[in-house]
């Protein structure tokens, strides 16, 4: 019995490190699906509360992270559904509401590139974030969104290819090149 | 006729993300190495994914509010006498711990060891989410029927946090079951109202009142963690 107990509290432990260790990646990805901090809190509350609740059901902890950010999609789904909202991005507002003569040249570059990820179908912006900000495999990326890998490819590669168009083949050079100045690296 | 015309999109793709054998990575650094146009590609695909990573890098946090602020004048009252009786406890404990026996504990457990003393406190926190009466009233009655199984001499700690919908249990003007609140209250159940469902709310123009007995300031995930932490169980209704 005490053997049992102690099983439990130390499964509790880890998923409580679990839940520790994804909160501010699973926001950071919440944010970049919704461009949204608010309903980007939302929906990771959302999902690690259904973690709490769902913890029976995670049998390799190996797999935790996977498994976190595909609650994280079907959360959005659900949000999606019942808000009828698409999320394009279309009518996006930058998200600090700052005049464009006052940003520095670093911000703006941010700000654009965070705009033309918003302007992209949410299918296409979900694969193209999970592979570029959290280094998920093709194979897991699939596995989070439920998609086969070569839709994972087919998409990534549209996301891209119009991210491209947006990002360096409509603008000049200089627009999105600021002006090196390295601090440190890694 | 470009010299890079079989290498698809996606096969550069691959590439990039690490998706590639070793033997088809080799391929393309051989033909990187003798079209300058699929050198270019590459570079511009690299930097698209640069781009993408550094938007990102740091991303705006949300705007919470603060719990001092949402707290109710009474309830500010209230957390100040117990801080005082904690103050009062704490000192007591001290006093205390010099005549204690270490058996003197269920089981025999310290109550610095914070395994054993999970297994010996088996407090709960209650989550509703559900605007559903029946879930509602299920747990209160789960809260109840918690108090009063607890072992002679453990003093069970049991809290019930509302989120979602489910934060209708804890508003005065809507909720059906204000004097069980009243009476488990009574009892030492400490209910918590999520104020990011709060703040919601009151973003869509609700006027939020919540009964006496609720305290906001914590969102619900927070005030979960936070007793997972104690090692408190979670009970999701």
């Amino acid at each position: 019995m005490a053997y049992k107990k102690l099983l439990i509290i130390s499964q509790r432990r880890a998923f409580r490190r679990l839940v520790a260790n994804n909160r501010d990646r699973l926001y950071r990805m919440a944010f970049a699906w919704t461009g949204d901090p608010q309903l980007a809190d939302d929906l990771v509350q959302q999902t690690l509360l259904k973690a709490l609740s769902n913890q029976k059901q995670l049998r390799d902890f190996a797999a935790a992270e996977g498994w976190l950010f595909r609650i994280l999609a079907n959360c959005l789904t659900d949000y999606r559904r019942a808000k009828r909202e698409f999320l394009s991005g279309d009518n996006l507002e930058l998200v600090d509401k700052v005049t464009p003569e006052k940003w520095l040249k670093e911000e703006e570059l941010v700000q654009k590139v965070r705009q033309a990820v918003q302007r992209l179908a949410i299918n296409h912006r979900q694969v193209v974030t999970l592979v570029d900000l959290e280094e998920f495999s093709y194979a897991s990326v699939a596995q989070i969104l439920d998609i086969p890998v070569g839709t994972v490819m087919s998409r990534l590669c549209r996301g891209r290819r119009a991210l491209r168009e947006e990002l360096l083949d409509n603008r000049s050079h200089e627009t999105l090149t600021p002006a090196i100045n390295i601090k440190r690296i890694k | 006729m470009n010299k890079d015309e079989n290498i698809s999109e996606e096969q550069l793709n691959a590439f990039l993300d690490g998706e590639l054998e070793s033997e088809e990575i080799s391929c393309v650094f051989d033909k990187a190495e003798q079209s300058a146009e699929l050198d270019q590609r590459l570079c511009r695909q690299r930097k698209l994914k640069e781009l993408v990573k550094h938007a990102y890098r740091d991303v705006p946090q949300p705007k919470r509010l603060s719990p001092v602020r949402r707290m109710p004048n009474s309830l500010l009252g209230m957390s100040l006498v117990a801080s005082v009786l904690l103050v009062l406890g704490a000192a007591a404990g001290l006093f205390m711990h010099g005549f204690m026996d270490r058996d003197s504990l269920p089981g025999g457990f310290s109550a610095a060891d914070n395994t054993q003393a999970a297994i010996v406190a088996e407090n709960y926190i209650l989550h509703v989410a559900s605007g559903d009466p029946q879930q509602m009233k299920r747990a209160l009655q789960m809260a109840k029927a918690l108090l009063s199984s607890a072992k002679p001499g453990v003093a069970r700690q049991v809290e019930v946090v509302a989120n979602e919908q489910g934060l209708d249990l804890l508003r005065s003007d809507v909720s059906n079951f204000t004097n069980e609140i009243s009476y488990l209250a009574s009892e030492n159940v400490v209910f918590y109202a999520c104020s990011k469902t709060i703040q919601r709310l009151e973003e869509k123009g609700v006027v939020v009142k919540l009964v006496p007995e609720a305290i906001p300031g914590y969102t619900a995930l927070d005030r979960v963690v936070l007793r997972m932490n104690d090692g408190w169980e979670y009970i999701k209704i």
